[in-house]
């Protein structure tokens, strides 16, 4: 399928190349990234990307003064996304994260998806998760995904989540980085947060209390 | 400045800083990028500075040293030592003197620029004589916006109802956004979508029906459909609305986006330059 590229308010692009969750559309997403940071549009602030879409963020008074606005910078990504292109795409690094498996939902999600509290630990720490973007929270990682037998929903009502708690939600895990409320269902905690960038590897490590 | 007493929420801001939304952290900045732009003007501080953006109850301050002060967006009847003090007008302001604001009159968010003036005693509060008029720009109009993404998500009626209805502004809103209060939008179909980008200016339709406009502190991405978007000339006039004003929504499109915003960066280099020689002229006859 061929990108979509549609305008996000008056000084921003989004680079649409899918509406899934999946690890190839997700490299496409890098691939461009990386494109895009090392050969800079003009006049680009920001390059956020998401799940299967890229967004630049331009400064208004320049694409609009120079390049015609975003209906030109939107034929210049056309000109680019067809070029062949071969920037290399760092590895993700990998991460391993000691998780201390008592969080206040765990027994939530294990009788939620008729489990034990034993096998959703099993089935969490078993998985090696990929980052597919930061966002919600400084530093917050997009993991995933997680095995089908865990997919719990978000809680309807956000709660406070402390720093380094370990959560579900969907078919997503996160870290979070600072206390804030939310709504994913806490099954953990780490006191080690790194620095992850989208395209990193995750995988956790179950320690004894 | 030395903080006397605390106000409600006052942060020192800037113009927003880009560069890092792939880590999650947002641009951030002033609400009202305008004010806060016209007031670092007003002292001759660079375009980059931050200056302290205060909502009401605004905090007291005392200065320590003689200093150039600069006073904009909303109206608080701004007050050294308890005397009311003109707002877009650059003052010079001795040691000790007293900043504090007496009642709000008009908008959301006021600016207080500074600037320590090295070479100069003050003795006494001096009004210099110019100032910065910014009407133009907070004027009462519609708030233009731009069709989103998932625009046609919303049912015919409801698109006529968000271009036609006037919306409240509920007091939950904060710097990360305005939730605004209209009946429920009803949805063609609801399709669940993938968590992408926002921007300040996007105006969000939640589950319940209900519209948010995201503003400078808002997070990096989100899942919620995109109806429309704020264009960026806007920004300011709408942060200086608040709980118990009333919005309307105009639609506009891309290339009157980009005119409104190259003509607000003109007027603002204007004011800059206007500002930078009147200073300097001062100084020079003042020495």
């Amino acid at each position: 399928m061929n990108p979509q590229i549609y305008e996000l308010g008056d000084s921003a692009l989004t680079i649409e190349f899918g509406n899934e969750i999946s690890g190839n559309l997700h490299q496409e997403v890098m691939k461009r990234f990386y494109q895009f940071q090392s050969v800079p549009l003009p006049g680009t602030l920001d390059l956020i990307p998401a799940y299967a879409s890229l967004t630049i963020v331009f400064d208004l008074g320049v694409v609009a003064s120079r390049f015609q606005g975003l209906k030109g910078m939107k034929t210049l990504i056309e000109e680019k996304l067809a070029e062949p292109f071969s920037a290399v795409i760092p590895e993700g690094r990998l991460h391993e994260i000691p998780c201390l498996y008592e969080g206040p939902d765990l027994a939530f999600v294990a009788s939620n998806c008729g489990l034990s509290e034993a096998d959703v630990i099993r089935i969490h720490s078993e998985k090696e998760y990929h980052v597919f973007f930061l966002g919600f929270l400084p530093g917050f990682a997009y993991m995933g995904t997680t095995d089908e037998r865990i997919t719990v929903a978000r809680k309807e009502k956000p709660v406070t989540i402390q720093a380094g708690d370990i959560g579900l939600a969907g078919n997503q895990t996160g870290i979070y980085p600072s206390a804030s409320p939310g709504g994913w269902q806490i099954i953990g905690r780490t006191q080690n947060i790194p620095h992850f960038r989208a395209g990193d590897r995750v995988r956790f490590i179950p320690v004894p209390a | 400045m030395k903080l006397i007493k605390k106000g409600l929420l006052d942060t020192w801001q800037s113009l927003p800083i880009y560069g890092l939304q792939h880590e999650g952290i947002p641009p951030g900045g002033a609400m009202d990028i305008f004010s806060l732009q016209i007031a670092n003007a007003l002292v001759g501080n660079d375009v980059y500075d931050k200056a302290l953006e205060m909502h009401f109850p605004a905090g007291v301050y005392q200065f320590e040293k003689s200093t150039l002060l600069a006073v904009c967006g909303a109206d608080f009847t701004a007050c050294l030592d308890n005397v009311s003090i003109p707002m877009n007008q650059p003052i010079k302001v001795p040691p000790g003197a007293i900043l504090s604001f007496a009642k709000p009159v008009s908008g959301q968010r006021v600016y207080v620029a500074t600037r320590p003036l090295t070479d100069e005693q003050v003795s006494r509060v001096k009004i210099l004589p110019w100032s910065m008029n910014p009407e133009n720009v907070f004027t009462d109009e519609p708030i233009r916006i731009l069709c989103g993404r998932e625009w046609d998500q919303i049912k015919a009626c409801s698109q006529q109802l968000v271009l036609s209805k006037s919306f409240g502004i509920s007091p939950t809103s904060n710097r990360m956004g305005y939730q605004l209060v209209q009946e429920p939008l009803k949805m063609v179909s609801t399709s669940s979508m993938l968590s992408s980008a926002v921007t300040a200016g996007t105006i969000q339709l939640l589950p319940s029906g209900q519209l948010v406009v995201l503003l400078a502190g808002h997070q990096t991405t989100g899942g919620y459909p995109r109806l429309a978007h704020v264009i960026s000339a806007d920004l300011p006039r709408l942060a200086q609305k608040g709980p118990g004003d009333s919005l309307r929504f105009t639609l506009t499109d891309p290339t009157t986006a980009e005119y409104e915003w190259i003509f607000i960066q003109n007027y603002l280099q204007q004011v800059r330059n206007v500002c930078a020689l009147k200073l300097s002229q001062h100084r020079f006859d003042h020495r």
